[in-house]
């Protein structure tokens, strides 16, 4: 093979390099419209193509409308077609710092069950962001472009007005710029939402699996150190900056509990009692008065919901169940918990008496979660009389009593009113009994349904479902049973992400958890859901609902309900699983499904809808 | 000067070997607590109460399958509570002979499926040498096969740093009709199994 003169091969890399850098390329996406590490819109999100210019004004300028309070969101893309280093950053200068700019690095996910790429994880960029692509971390041979998500904070007290900005791009000699507008409206978004979503989690051992080197530099007293508590206090904060509550479970199906989620007993009987609070109050202290939530732009505010400890074996051993031994540790401890949190002040959350347990994992005769057996409810309306009797009438503290109820939850409804005040049911089921949750909320209850996040691979607005859901319900909130665990290699095998909607990084140096895109959407939504209700003085709620419902996916609200079943009139221990699923086919089918421009038109919609209230 | 790290190392290697014999001797300890705890239980639980715990629909549906409902035999399981109550108990005090956090828990073969057993009550702990966590019952460990044959109580340290031991359980007619499963941890882990 003949060698090429140096010179000339020299000549050769600059054109190619220059070439490249020529076509170096900055676009900017809405929030909907993910990109892959090629510069292509993701599968999922496709359909919804036609939103790709719906960020630009005149003369190429990046075009934002927001409220005070709030969050504005979209994505920068940088497009380098061959590999090249890279700057990025985005401002909107604003003397006041009222407005603020979050930048994240989105990370691309490879998934084993389809082998594409989906960026979902968002890292924190400080400041100007500076690599190469393909990016090192995410070892993407072929990588062409980068997306980062742009968060625009405005805050309440913002001037209303325009604001001007850019996003810049430097590639080797190569500045482009997109200019920015940001028009803030006069309206403020309430910060108290209309819909609770909550993020639910189990235990604490899968801190220290996500968590591992700072683990491993603490094996022995991990659970007890300051890092573990700030650990724990960071993703309330991350959920709670998002619109967003964080449940942990402290116990195990047979009635185990973590130390740190209970305080110490000691002794049996009558003589059962309270020895230590520290744990306890290390962890939970700064969650009740607020405190963990200082630093964080929603302000100081104790957290709104909370598991107790409580179990079958928690308080009291079961070895004295239906015994007057029992009934003294049980009343003895809850009054002495009660006397706890009066005296500290924690009158602001409510501390739920929740049992999770299920027979078929062998640890009590009963199931605490989705009763489906009848008998089974004689073991609440105990527990009701036990706690009513541990309780001073007139306590200041707001201790619950939660079910979450599937199978039978019609019948649990009846048989435990004034008993449980805190429902949590499935949504499938749910959707039988259109008048449930107006006749909970007449009563005083609360009532939630669950389920879980969509996966990164369905479309990217699929997360609005679940909160729109719930504000067309009428149910007060939305719980997603498991939001903290990606898997055992989120970073190059995903699966799909139907059990996170956060991240540990540990990987980049940073000991605290991550958002995801999922998590922004959704928090978006939850913004536009508190403005949408917040025009009920000036349409009717019925009238904002059918609404939403059109502009979502075409659906009237009554589409979002199955007709009741003729099973629902049976025995629910006979029902079946799979007729469970035939009778939630209405909504099925009625339910179109909106791809990523569902959301996008609430919006508009939202923001219509203040330009006439205005 | 080079022999201080010298000393160092012997004494470390001095520690180690200390720490590691008071370990072994601390679990040898623990085997004749648990044996002991075992060899009371073999007489004091009722195997007639036990064979009463499951009931016949939880039976029939702990093998059904269906493409459409994944959760059938869990969705199923039930128990007679008063029976399942009153031998829950008596695991709990059994487990009170210990002088360190110990679980007894109730195995019982399964009629008609040979090889096959189920974990009936677990206790508080939440420990068990043989449950992989979730499942209804599972394959039949030799050593359970051969105390549900033989009546004779085995001693498994096959984990490292778990001790069980499985005794059996009678029931009027003499027959073993299930087996108990006294067990610990030389290190408790305070947050396994809270999930």
């Amino acid at each position: 093979m003949n060698r090429l003169p140096a010179p000339f091969l020299f000549l050769v890399l600059m054109v190619i390099s220059c070439q490249g850098l020529l076509a170096a390329d900055l676009d900017a996406l809405p929030e909907f419209l993910r990109s892959d590490p090629f510069g292509a819109i993701v599968a999922p999100d496709r359909g919804a193509a036609n939103l790709s210019s719906s960020l630009y004004g005149t003369q190429h300028r990046i075009m934002l409308t927001g409220c005070r309070g709030g969050y504005v969101s979209f994505q920068l893309v940088v497009k380098l077609p061959s590999p090249s280093d890279y700057t990025v950053d985005v401002a909107i200068p604003d003397r006041t710092n009222k407005v603020q700019i979050d930048l994240f690095r989105e990370w691309f996910h490879f998934t084993d069950s389809d082998r594409r790429y989906y960026p979902d994880a968002l890292i924190p960029v400080h400041g100007t962001y500076s690599s190469h692509l393909p990016e090192p971390d995410n070892r993407i041979r072929q990588q062409t472009a980068q997306a980062f998500w742009v968060d625009v904070y405005i805050a309440p007290d913002t001037r209303p007005g325009i604001l001007s900005g850019r996003a810049q791009l430097k590639a080797g000699a190569k500045i482009t710029i997109l200019p920015i507008q940001l028009t803030v409206l006069a309206s403020i978004i309430p910060g108290e939402d209309v819909v609770t979503i909550d993020h639910n989690s189990y235990g604490s051992s899968w801190l220290a699996q996500q968590f591992a080197t700072s683990y491993q530099h603490n094996p022995d007293h991990w659970f007890e150190s300051e890092q573990f508590f700030r650990l724990i206090h960071a993703y309330h904060r991350l959920f709670y900056e998002h619109r967003g509550i964080f449940h942990q479970l402290g116990y195990g199906h047979s009635g185990k509990v973590a130390p740190e989620f209970a305080p110490l007993l000691e002794g049996s009987g009558r003589a059962k009692h309270i020895t230590s609070w520290s744990l306890y109050d290390r962890h939970y202290g700064p969650l009740f008065d607020g405190m963990a939530f200082s630093a964080s732009r929603r302000g100081s505010r104790p957290i709104p919901f909370v598991y107790l400890p409580i179990n079958p074996e928690w308080p009291a051993s079961y070895e004295f169940w239906g015994e007057a031994g029992y009934e003294a540790e049980f009343v003895n401890v809850v009054s002495q918990i009660e006397r706890h949190f009066r005296e500290k002040g924690w009158t602001h959350t409510n501390f739920e008496v929740f049992f999770n347990h299920k027979k078929r994992y062998k640890g009590f005769p009963w199931d605490g979660d989705e009763v489906r057996f009848p008998e089974d409810l004689k073991y609440f309306l105990e527990y009701g009389r036990l706690l009513k009797k541990a309780l001073p009438a007139d306590t200041p503290v707001r201790f619950v009593f939660r079910a979450d109820v599937s199978w039978d939850m019609e019948q649990q409804f009846k048989m435990l009113e004034g008993v449980v005040q805190l429902w949590c049911a499935s949504g499938g089921i749910l959707s039988f009994y259109k008048d449930a949750p107006k006749m909970l909320r007449k009563r005083g209850d609360v009532i939630w349904y669950y389920g879980g996040p969509p996966r990164v691979t369905d479309s990217s607005a699929a997360i609005t479902e679940l909160p729109l859901r719930a504000w067309l319900w009428g149910v007060n909130g939305f719980v997603h049973w498991l939001t903290v665990s990606p898997g055992e290699d989120p970073w190059f095998h995903f699966n799909g992400g139907q059990t996170a909607l956060v991240y540990s990084v540990e990987r980049f140096g940073l000991n605290e958890p991550i958002p995801s895109i999922r998590l922004k959407i959704q928090r978006d939504c939850l913004q536009d859901l508190v403005l949408l209700d917040s025009f009920k003085g000036d349409k009717s709620l019925d009238a904002l609902r059918a609404g939403a419902a059109r502009k979502y996916n075409d659906s009237t609200p009554d589409d979002w309900w199955n007709p009741r079943p003729a099973l629902a009139d049976l025995p629910s221990d006979r029902w079946l699983g799979s007729a469970i699923d035939d009778a939630t086919k209405h909504t099925r089918q009625a339910l179109r499904d909106p791809g990523a421009s569902g959301w996008y038109n609430v919006h508009q919609y939202a923001l219509s809808l203040q330009a006439e209230a205005k | 000067m080079k022999i201080l790290p010298l000393i160092a190392s012997l004494t470390f290697a001095i520690l180690a070997t200390a720490n590691l014999s008071l370990k072994e001797e601390g679990s040898a300890e623990m085997q004749l607590e648990l044996d002991s705890l075992a060899r009371v239980g073999s007489v004091m639980v009722d195997g007639d109460v036990c064979q009463k715990i499951v009931t016949e629909r939880a039976k029939q549906f702990l093998f059904a399958s269906d493409p459409r409902d994944e959760f059938l035999a869990g969705d199923n399981y039930d128990v007679d509570d008063a029976a399942f109550n009153s031998v829950k108990k008596t695991l709990i005090r059994l487990s009170h002979l210990a002088p360190f956090p110990a679980d007894v828990n109730l195995w019982m073969p399964i009629e008609g499926h040979r090889g096959k057993i189920h974990l009936v009550i677990r206790n508080k702990n939440e420990m068990s040498q043989f449950w992989n966590w979730g499942e209804l019952y599972g394959d039949m460990a030799p050593q359970m096969e051969s105390v549900l044959k033989t009546g004779q109580r085995i001693t498994v340290t096959s984990k490292p740093g778990w001790i069980s031991v499985l005794a059996p359980v009678y029931n009027s007619l003499g027959d073993v009709v299930g087996l108990i499963e006294a067990v610990s941890r030389v290190n408790v882990d305070a947050h396994e199994n809270v999930k």
